[in-house]
């Protein structure tokens, strides 16, 4: 008898479940039913997770101080920061500049960049027209007058409002877009009225990759 | 030959209760049985309850948050790992390790390729390092008598030591430390001995060299220690000695003697050691080229991985060693030696025959003494090596700088201080002597006596417990530091994350200690490679030392050895008394010899917390989660013992109850216990697992001494071994041969005739030709279909993209386990109690079986398999699989779909490897949070109910053709490597792409010895094996290899 009646109370229980459960068609806050979680939720830790055990709720860890990794040595100090072994900007570009290095750094700034400089590097993208912040234009005496490490400098580590790109873009493809930016200026500058007339309008051969013929990408008369 | 193999002795007796039990998968009634007598009716009951509780609370999608950089690194891009060059510090070793981290998480441990230690290589203790790191035990605070106190509180505490100490030259301050080499070490040392002239500083170590130190010291007189070239050496003479497992430096060893090994056994033509008769042959190279296969004796009493891999084996006890060597010394015709007494009962041919074969092999013999034998063995050895003109070639010798060497006498003296009241202030600088000093000091007495006792350790272990001050350790891979390589490379120790739990290197403690000011250990470290790499450009070269791992050219300089005092003198007088006792032995059941040996695993204990080392089987017993007593198959018929019956020890006035088990080949009379085991504070894994050697181990033998005396005790213990899970029925699995046979019959290895099958298949298979033809690869597939062979099934071809396949050197492996825990590390495989691997659920995706050959009581021979998962072509594990979860993919990998299995077992049931294993619980359910860290996120963490298996590192695999892609170039041979393949010291494992004719693999399939196992049942396995090949010398033929009767 009470064996009966434990059953009837199971199934009353289970239509309640059922009928409360509400696995589809309702609305909730809370995250769907899920009957089968074998595997779906594994006790380890991937990549841009939360945390229990960290202090600060991110599974991933800052790279401890100080640390090399393999492949990470970077002593070519030009190439990777910028500036020459005296701590000065470099003024050109430590890497051979070709059409192809410029249309990697027209493509990298066309993610990167032009969101907010546009495509002319005017400094009237998205965010000057909808939200009217102040945005730099590669073209005003104060840009035109950086040298190649200094821009560097800026992507890398941002200047005012803007963020350093240092994570998200590869030193060799802050490079190819310095170069883009240079080729972006000289053009310019070739089309003013002012602009000095001695400025050929074209770039050097695709295969030239002698380090005396970086500089003939950048504009003459800039400097 | 006709040779029969066998796993265990209970395999031999075959009793009907065997057979039952082999003829199981598992080896245990309704192997879905939860432990703690919850039956399957109970779980169905509570299945039920929590279904329907699912509706009400559980069983929701569990909420994911995307958590980004704040900060974003440069050049860390989320889930693509990187790599670091650190360096793991044990004992006086520096192991160069390349550490796999994902988003700042160490996940797997690697050998440094460039690093002259680890050439590579690593082994299962540093494959589990990596858990180390995240054991959930470890301590998490500063502790003053057991309340939590921070870093700051200990320092101001030390200032007022400091400053108490600092008036009277520091006569009241002690320090232990365990046994160091490094820079950074030596300095502090240094400058802390400057502060306190008058402090004690001793150094122990439990599993410890000092007495091969002792002994070089005594022959050369300085401090010198050895480097031994194995890749040089032709002969190979082991003494109770263990150098290609227990031995720090096995890495090296393993290496060199593989490449010795495999050095003529790849088709017969050419090998020729260079034998005694014949005539002299120039100098062979070092590898490759060289064309003698090296070959090895060992002498000794417990059976060693060392005398598993001889070619010929002396069963003599640790204490008739010296005796033994007298004798050989004389017959080698030393200047000074006497042959003495010699060993009583010895074959005088086994001595002369190796005298010849290491005489014909002036300046490529190498003779090697164990740890535990006596100063004066290591003497003699020293001084019998250049007598061979060995020295320089396949030995050399350096002096020691920045080391702290062990010392007994150190840690006695160091104990009657404390006992005396002298030490006011005890610093224990790790390790752990309240566990592992020799009992007769009784260290934890003598702690108590000391008013402030400060201990630094990863666990609140057991001394921390009894400390004052307990400071957290930081690990190895938390930590900045150097340390020298044996031969002095020096290393750097290079953090791969913050300390999870605040902890503090040996380097910051004494830093903080010597200099009197809390000092990071980045700062500390660099100060010292300032010192030695000059401050010209010093952030540069400092930059690459890190980058690298270590500094190039910062090698000790070689010494030749100029001997002092009469080595073989001390030599005869010691033979003199063990040669007697050891012949009392055998009569009587009293004065047995006892002999302490390391844990291959858990080492001197330090890694008893560690679940991968602690279910790693031991290479010989293949014994898990336990240290019983191993004794000889004569001893324990003398003594009326059985497997799992538990003995009392009684030796030198203490007594230790443990089981025994009987290991074939062990000396007869000797009692071998291993350390490390028993511990009572090692945390949730480690502690109360085995039983406690130290108990019984004094500080005037630590190695071995005679006048144990054992009693059998009415009760059993049950061990669990995984020895005899898997049987693949007598068949015959593994082969073997010999160099003469191999030079005679070229194309074939020999084939193994086995009692069970019918003579006329076995002359069949004989006859066949071998299983890889050149020229046919491409036919079908990868293996041509031999006459008598048809499959079922249609063919499927395989002959695009890449074919994986993998060898198995069965004469390269020493059956050390490094690949086992290496792919336990990288593949998330659990670890599932001593009980689970009783009914054979153990869960390693790779095994390596051991067989034994030959006389049970005399002195077997060994064979190690690794066996994983085969990647047959036509897999019987996929054609009975009913919901098609295992399947193959292009690439020829059996591949397991997790997601689909439904845990029938039909696959497992219908492997013929046994392969397959199967997850009978939620093994991994309630892994705690710092656990999760040691995954490898590439994998899937495995749930219930779910079979799984090896699969070739499919995740590694798929890695490298991504960045092959993203490189826009094509997969080369060896940019997969499986971790296996990466761990092993011996180079066994070669895994490859079996279209590509110029690949290792291919070339290793060509060999003549390979073979496939089970080739008969038509599974065309991917994974083949190597027949190991032995060098026996002919004058032994027949030789009784022990010398009591």
């Amino acid at each position: 008898m009470i064996a009966r009646r434990r059953v009837i109370g199971a199934l009353a229980l289970t239509s309640v479940v059922a009928l409360s459960g509400c696995a589809r068609g309702c609305t909730s806050s809370r995250p769907p039913i899920h009957l089968n979680p074998s595997m779906d939720d594994q006790p380890k830790v991937r990549a841009q997770t939360s945390s229990t055990f960290f202090y600060d709720g991110a599974s991933m860890r800052q790279p401890v101080p100080g640390t090399i990794p393999i492949g990470g040595l970077n002593e070519d100090v030009a190439f990777f920061t910028g500036k020459g072994p005296d701590g000065q900007f470099i003024a050109t570009i430590p890497v051979p500049v070709n059409e192809a290095l410029v249309e990697r750094g027209r493509q990298r700034s066309a993610i990167y960049c032009q969101p907010c400089h546009d495509a002319r590097g005017d400094g009237k993208g998205i965010l000057f027209q909808r939200g009217n912040v102040p945005t730099a234009s590669f073209h005003q005496e104060k840009v035109l007058k950086y040298t190649d490490g200094q821009i560097f400098d800026v992507i890398t580590n941002g200047v005012g409002l803007m963020a350093g790109y240092r994570w998200p873009i590869p030193p060799a493809d802050r490079w190819a877009i310095v170069a883009y930016v240079r080729d972006l200026q000289r053009k310019r500058l070739a089309s003013a009225p002012a602009a000095p007339t001695s400025a050929e309008g074209k770039l050097p051969s695709a295969s030239a990759t002698d380090p005396a013929d970086k500089t003939a990408a950048k504009p003459a008369g800039i400097k | 030959v006709s040779r029969t193999y066998w796993r265990s002795l209970a395999q031999l007796e075959d009793r009907p209760e065997f057979r039952a039990a082999l003829e199981r998968e598992f080896l245990e009634e309704g192997p879905s049985e939860l432990p703690e007598g919850i039956t399957r009716r109970d779980m169905m009951m509570l299945l039920g309850a929590s279904l329907s509780l699912a509706g009400l609370a559980g069983c929701r999608r569990p909420v994911e948050e995307i958590v980004p950089f704040v900060t974003a690194p440069e050049d860390v891009v989320p889930g693509i790992p990187r790599y670091y060059a650190t360096t793991m510090p044990f004992r006086r070793s520096a192991y160069g390790l390349i550490v796999e981290s994902h988003e700042g998480r160490p996940t797997k441990v690697e050998g440094n390729p460039a690093h002259p230690s680890t050439l590579g290589a690593s082994s299962s203790i540093v494959q589990a390092s990596v858990l180390g790191l995240y054991d959930p035990d470890r301590s998490q605070s500063v502790t003053q008598q057991g309340a939590r106190k921070s870093w700051n509180d200990f320092v101001t505490a030390w200032g007022q030591l400091s400053a108490a100490h600092a008036s009277d030259g520091g006569a009241g301050l002690a320090i232990l430390s365990e046994s160091f080499c490094g820079p950074t070490m030596a300095r502090l040392a240094t400058e802390l001995r400057e502060r306190y002239p008058k402090m004690q500083w001793a150094t122990y170590d439990a599993v410890s060299d000092e007495s091969r130190l002792a002994g070089l010291k005594a022959a050369t007189g300085r401090d010198v220690d050895l480097m031994l070239r194995f890749d040089q050496a032709a002969v190979i003479l082991a003494l109770d000695a263990d150098p290609l497992l227990t031995d720090p430096e096995m890495f090296r060893h393993a290496r060199g003697f593989a490449a010795g090994r495999s050095a003529g056994a790849t088709g017969g033509t050419t090998s020729t050691l260079r034998e005694p008769q014949g005539r002299p042959e120039p100098s062979r190279g070092a590898t490759g080229s060289g064309q003698a296969m090296n070959r090895l004796y060992a002498v000794e009493g417990v059976f060693s991985l060392t005398g598993a891999m001889a070619d010929h084996r002396l069963r003599l006890q640790s204490r008739q060693i010296a005796p033994f060597l007298g004798a050989l010394a004389a017959r080698l015709g030393a200047p000074g030696a006497s042959a003495g007494a010699g060993v009583p009962g010895l074959d005088p041919r086994w001595i002369d025959a190796l005298a010849k074969d290491l005489l014909a092999n002036r300046g490529t013999g190498l003779i090697v003494a164990g740890e535990r034998q006596p100063a004066a063995v290591h003497a003699a050895v020293c001084a019998l090596n250049t007598h061979l003109g060995n020295t320089g070639k396949t030995v050399s010798y350096y002096e020691m700088k920045d080391a702290a060497l062990p010392s007994v006498a150190s840690l006695v003296s160091l104990v009657s201080a404390m006992n005396a009241g002298t030490i006011k202030t005890l610093v224990v600088l790790g390790g752990n002597p309240v566990f592992d000093a020799p009992a007769d000091l009784d260290f934890a007495a003598a702690m108590a006596k000391v008013p402030e006792t400060i201990a630094l350790g990863h666990t609140v272990d057991e001394t921390s417990v009894k400390a004052k001050w307990h400071i957290p350790r930081a690990h190895y891979l938390e930590s900045w530091g150097d340390v020298r390589a044996a031969g002095g490379t020096l290393s750097v120790v290079q953090p791969l994350i913050l300390p999870l739990f605040g902890g503090k290197s040996t380097f910051e403690v004494l830093g903080l200690m010597a200099a009197g000011q809390d000092r990071p250990g980045y700062d500390i470290v660099r100060e010292t490679l300032t010192l030695i790499l000059g401050e010209d450009e010093f952030d540069k070269k400092w930059n690459r030392v890190l980058h690298e791992g270590f500094l190039a050219g910062s090698e000790f300089p070689e010494l030749a050895p100029a001997f002092a005092g009469e080595p073989f003198a001390e030599l005869g007088r010691l033979s003199a008394g063990s040669a007697s006792a050891g012949q009392a032995a055998s009569a009587s059941s009293g004065d047995m010899e006892i002999v302490f040996l390391p844990s291959p695993a858990l080492h001197d204990g330090r890694f008893a917390n560690d679940g991968w080392l602690q279910e790693l089987p031991d290479p010989l017993t293949k014994l898990t989660w336990d240290n019983p007593a191993l004794v000889s198959p004569k001893t324990a018929e003398r003594l009326s013992l059985a497997n799992e019956q538990m003995i009392r020890i009684d030796y030198s006035g203490r007594s230790l109850e443990l089981p025994v088990y009987i290991l074939p080949g062990m000396a007869d009379g000797v009692v071998a216990l291993t350390v490390g085991y028993g511990r009572s504070r090692a945390g949730r894994i480690g502690s109360g697992v085995g039983f406690d050697t130290y108990k019984v181990r004094t500080s005037k033998a630590s190695g071995f001494d005679s006048g144990a005396t054992l009693t059998k005790i009415a009760r059993s213990y049950s061990l669990s071994a995984t020895q005899t899970h898997g049987s693949m029925e007598g068949r015959p699995i593994v082969r073997e041969s010999t160099v003469t046979e191999l030079r005679s019959r070229p194309s074939t290895a020999e084939h193994k005739p086995d009692a069970q099958k019918p003579a006329a298949e076995e002359a069949h298979a004989a006859a066949s030709p071998q299983p890889a033809k050149k020229g046919t690869m491409s036919a079908l597939g990868v293996f041509p279909e031999e006459t008598h062979h048809f499959s079922l099934w249609k063919e499927h071809v395989y002959d695009q993209g890449n074919q994986w396949g993998m060898t198995i050197d069965l004469n390269a492996c020493i059956g050390c386990n490094a690949c086992m825990t290496a792919c336990q590390s990288e593949n998330n495989v659990p670890v599932v109690g001593k009980i689970q691997v009783a009914k054979g659920r153990e869960m390693h995706w790779i095994r390596v079986d051991r067989y034994f050959s030959g006389e049970p009581a005399g002195s077997p021979e060994v064979v190690f398999q690794p066996v994983p998962c085969m990647h047959c072509e036509d897999a019987p594990c996929e054609q009975v699989c009913p919901v098609a979860a295992t399947v193959h993919d292009a690439q020829g990998l059996n591949t397991m779909v997790y997601n689909r299995c439904i845990g029938t077992r039909y696959c497992s049931n219908n492997c013929p490897y046994k392969v397959r294993r199967f997850n009978f619980f939620n093994f991994t359910k309630d892994t705690p949070d710092i656990l999760k860290l040691a995954m490898n996120p590439d994998v899937t963490v495995r749930a219930r109910g779910v079979m799984e298996k090896c699969t070739y590192c499919t995740q590694r695999i798929n890695r490298v053709k991504i960045d092959a892609k993203l490189a826009g170039r094509a997969i080369k041979d060896g940019d997969v490597k499986t971790a296996c393949q990466q761990a092993c010291p011996a180079s066994a494992i070669e895994f490859g792409d079996l279209r590509d004719q110029s690949s290792r693999v291919v070339k290793a399939k060509a060999d003549p010895r390979n073979y496939a196992l089970l080739e008969e049942l038509n599974t065309k396995p991917r994974t083949t094996y190597l027949a190991k090949v032995r060098n026996p010398n002919a004058d032994l033929a027949g030789v009784r290899t022990d010398a009591l009767g």
